[in-house]
């Protein structure tokens, strides 16, 4: 028989470093969810993404057993990641920080595709290129 | 104990995944994805978070990426949040000879067996996970007797607990997180052990000891790659050094580091996804 799901949890933390403080602890500890399993198997699947933000959705059960999936980092960080930048303008009509390519574009889109509530490539493509065009990252052909 | 701001963020419309890839440009700890609002974790220090992030959200506010927002912000001091699943915290058998127990649970041993009393608060090293599992079945056959062990990220200190029961004469746990420090302390007084292991506070790099005759390692592969020459450094040229909180995946890179600085893989023990090895010079 299945078991009876309790809750799910939401975080977003960086790959390979989860902890037992804020935000995990408190989010997992208040579900009775054992805080150092969680972290132990979360550092490991995520640890060749190492420099990345991974979304992660945990799913609680009435017995305190869990199971999760991690899902694409924000189309912001990795335009970050690929326009080789820290930060994103905080002017981006005025100041352009960086400049991505259509086909860096084109990648992070497929990427992101089934994160993203986006009918086809080109759709989700234009999602990730509004993105950094507010964060003053140029697209170039 | 440290303290922590959350910030707690909804914004009309609200778009997670637009707002939050955003957000992280102003380095929290991490966020917390709610139905109607992100909240934000930030260690406590000089500057005071909230200001940034309202600056940043009337910017994108100006962009248009939202109509209008709120923020609610509060300072809470870290403590034990695994205390409710400690509750629930039972004996494990982690083989036919060790029993790792809470102290707060009986269990009465049979003849062969060794009990090693672990509460496991915040810290790594429960008995529940595989890798600690694999190392403990290890350290059976690898403790050298009368040796003398070194546990690197030695978590609630279990390992190192393990390796004097079975054995060795004294033992070194060390950890960079103060939680581990005041949790493996605990434990090692729990055991009745203080003379026979000591618990530090601190990285490999400040371990002065280079003798000794096993190191157990259960970490992560991202970190033992880059300690490799630092435990190297630090076990005698006949001594045993066993790595864990690996991944099946992780068995290659892991392989081709350690040889290329000379070490020999002896044993390899698997549990599911997991495994734990050892190496020798």
């Amino acid at each position: 028989m299945a078991k009876k799901i309790s809750g799910y949890i939401k975080l977003q933390i960086p790959a390979g470093k989860a902890n037992p403080s804020p935000p995990v602890g408190p989010a997992l500890g208040q579900k009775g969810v054992n805080i150092m399993e969680f972290c132990k198997q979360f550092n490991g699947r995520t640890a060749d993404k190492e420099g990345l933000i991974i979304p992660v959705v945990i799913t609680v059960y009435t017995d305190k057993s869990f199971t999760f999936i991690t899902k694409t980092p924000p189309a912001a960080v990795l335009l970050k990641r690929a326009a080789n930048v820290q930060r994103g303008s905080a002017e981006p009509n005025k100041t352009k920080v960086a400049k991505v390519t259509k086909a860096q574009v084109e990648e992070i889109a497929k990427l992101k595709m089934p994160d993203l509530n986006a009918n086809d490539i080109q759709h989700a493509m234009s999602m990730v290129a509004g993105t950094a065009r507010s964060m003053g990252i140029t697209v170039e052909d | 104990m440290k303290k922590y701001t959350k910030i707690s963020i909804t914004t009309n419309p609200f778009d997670p995944e637009t707002l939050s890839g955003f957000l992280w440009e102003l380095s929290p700890e991490g966020i917390e994805e709610n139905d109607y609002s992100l909240t934000l974790y930030f260690k406590e220090n000089s500057i005071d978070p909230l200001p940034q992030v309202i600056s940043l959200l009337k910017q994108k506010q100006e962009e248009g990426l939202f109509l209008d927002f709120r923020t609610e912000s509060d300072t809470f001091e870290d403590k034990n949040w695994n205390e409710e699943w400690e509750k629930s915290v039972g004996v494990i058998k982690v083989s036919d000879k060790i029993v790792i127990c809470p102290s707060f649970k009986h269990y009465s041993p049979s003849h062969e067996e060794i009990i090693i009393t672990i509460d496991p608060k915040m810290s790594f090293g429960t008995g529940e996970h595989q890798t600690t599992r694999l190392v403990i079945r290890l350290l059976e056959k690898h403790t050298p007797k009368n040796g003398f062990v070194l546990d690197a990220g030695t978590g609630t200190g279990v390992l190192a607990i393990a390796s004097i029961l079975l054995g060795a004469t004294s033992a070194i746990g060390f950890d960079n997180d103060e939680w581990c420090l005041l949790n493996a302390q605990e434990n090692v007084e729990t055991n009745k052990l203080t003379e026979k292991i000591e618990i530090r506070l601190c990285e490999i790099s400040s371990i002065p000891e280079d003798n000794f005759d096993l190191i157990l390692a259960n970490i992560q592969k991202n970190i033992l790659l880059p300690i490799a020459h630092e435990l190297k450094k630090r076990l005698r040229p006949s001594g045993k050094l066993i790595l864990s909180g690996l991944l099946t995946t992780d068995f290659d890179a892991i392989i081709e580091k350690y040889s290329s600085i000379g070490f020999h893989l002896i044993e390899r023990m698997d549990m599911d996804e997991w495994i734990a090895l050892v190496l020798k010079l």
